[in-house]
């Protein structure tokens, strides 16, 4: 049999994987057939936040939610796997520790050392390392199940456990928008210490503009002023909607659009792309994103200190 | 055309709803901030005041290691390749030696036998020599005795042919007259021609 198939030609593989697929969805829905339009399932709400204990601190809405636990497990998680191979660190490393000393390598020298000099990025790699290191962390434990989905409970012995999710502390806008607040006011900070106050707005001129009369270098300059706010969001929303979108591919993919349509042969098609998608996601995007967001903020740290603009 | 707009409206309202049911997506809340902060800043400290220090200093510790054994092979390797070359030199130098001395040796062995080849020819030319005068010395003792003798019976032999004793001193210098005209010599040399002389005179 399976040489039969492995015999056969690209194409006509292809054509009988395909054909297979039919016929099973074709099943699926003799079986299943279609109830028509789901309106009662929102696919926004697996992003919700219920609070779970609410917590208020006089206006402030302090609530534990499953974002404040994924910022928690986040933070264990990193912490608790660097110390770990802090405390084990051998002359002669494991694979582990191979691994991690090489995400460690490209923090410290990649990112950090490439953008700024050596002085100050021996100053500022713990927290873009961090940065890194968090982000990263933050972003794996988003695509492992945890029961955290309290809105679909399911009943054990009588007691309503909460269902299996996924969802990623950095697919909710505050957490990114505060990473990247902190970093916007760290390189700003940096900037007017290394340059002096009114040096350092002066430094995002660009060169080459001191023979143009006053009104347009001031329009520069608003232009200027307008992209360093641009980057508070551009930064955040960069990290967000990346961890959203994926989550959401999945959640689609996963089943989403089927419980939607009311289409059960639809999953038959969407499941395999659910997984590709699921893999897509984790071994890349994940990585990707936070590697873009700590090398982002060693170079505009980087940029606030260098000479020129 | 009603259809369009109809279907345009259901569009709106349904963006519209999205909207409503979607909008905590992008709301940043003030409290989940804090808790970023929180979370961010615990994080911050455990890995800049123990886990990036001590990773940063076994990396360092292993790059200094690696960096001292690469130096000492370094030098272990340029000791052995001195060592070799000395070797190499110190094995050359006895070659040349052995061969010189090869070579020493046989020079003295030919000169030694150059040597005793002349010498042995020296010792035969010199025997040859003194063989030679001995020869000489004994022919011409040799020849004084056959004088000396032909003299004699010469003067027995006139005596008997002429029946008196010549007087001996007028005589025998008469016979030494003759005799010296006689060679002798040839004797020695060659019989032939003394013989008819000495047979003649007799």
């Amino acid at each position: 049999m399976k040489e039969r198939f492995m015999a056969l030609g690209t194409g006509k593989k292809v054509l009988l994987v395909f054909g297979l697929f039919v016929v099973v969805a074709v099943v699926v829905n003799m079986l299943v057939p279609s109830e028509g339009k789901n309106d009662a399932f929102k696919p926004e709400t697996e992003f919700k936040l219920d609070p779970w204990v609410t917590l208020k601190l006089g206006p402030l809405d302090m609530s534990l939610n499953k974002a404040v636990l994924y910022l928690f497990l986040a933070c264990a998680l990193t912490t608790m796997a660097m110390l770990y191979i802090a405390k084990r660190m051998q002359d002669r490393p494991n694979r582990v520790q191979t691994a991690v000393e090489a995400a460690y390598d490209l923090a410290r020298n990649q990112i950090t050392g490439n953008n700024m000099d050596d002085s100050m990025a021996l100053r500022w790699f713990p927290f873009i390392g961090t940065i890194f290191f968090f982000i990263l962390f933050s972003n794996l434990i988003g695509y492992v199940p945890l029961p955290t989905n309290t809105e679909h409970t399911v009943e054990v012995f009588g007691i309503a456990f909460p269902t299996f999710a996924i969802y990623a502390a950095t697919a909710n806008l505050s957490i990114p928008l505060m990473l990247t607040l902190m970093v916007w006011f760290s390189y700003h900070r940096e900037g007017i210490k290394a340059k002096g106050f009114v040096p350092y707005f002066k430094s995002w001129m660009p060169a080459g503009l001191e023979d143009m009369p006053l009104p347009a270098r001031a329009g520069i300059f608003a232009i200027e002023v307008i992209s360093q706010f641009v980057r508070i969001i551009s930064l955040s929303v960069r990290l967000f909607a990346n961890i959203l979108a994926g989550h959401l591919l999945i959640l689609f993919m996963g089943g989403g659009l089927v419980v939607l349509l009311g289409l059960a042969a639809l999953g038959v098609f969407t499941l395999p792309i659910a997984i590709l998608f699921f893999m897509f996601e984790v071994g890349l995007i994940a990585g990707l994103q936070a590697f873009i967001f700590a090398t982002l903020t060693s170079i505009y740290l980087g940029a606030a200190t260098a000479e020129g603009h | 055309m009603s259809a369009l707009s109809e279907t345009g409206t259901t569009l709106l309202l349904a963006a519209a709803k999205k909207d409503e049911g979607g909008s905590f997506l992008v709301t940043p809340g003030l409290g989940l901030m804090l808790w970023t902060l929180i979370a961010f800043g615990v994080t911050y400290y455990v890995l800049s005041k123990v886990a990036f220090p001590k990773i940063a200093e076994a990396l360092d510790k292993r790059r200094k290691a690696i960096d001292e054994s690469i130096d000492s092979a370094l030098k272990t390797k340029a000791e052995a390749d001195q060592l070799l070359e000395e070797y190499r030199a110190r094995l050359k130098e006895a070659r040349e030696q052995a061969d010189d001395i090869v070579a020493r040796s046989r020079k003295a062995a030919e000169a030694h036998q150059d040597e005793a080849k002349s010498s042995a020819k020296q010792y035969r030319e010199e025997l040859m020599q003194s063989t030679r005068k001995d020869i000489e010395n004994e022919t011409r003792r040799a020849l004084e005795e056959i004088r000396k003798e032909v003299a004699g019976l010469t003067l027995i032999a006139t005596e008997k042919v002429t029946r008196k004793s010549l007087d001996d001193e007028d005589h025998r210098r008469l016979i030494e007259e003759a005799l010296s005209e006689v060679d002798f010599s040839a004797l020695a040399g060659d019989k032939k021609n003394g013989a008819p002389n000495g047979s003649g005179d007799s």
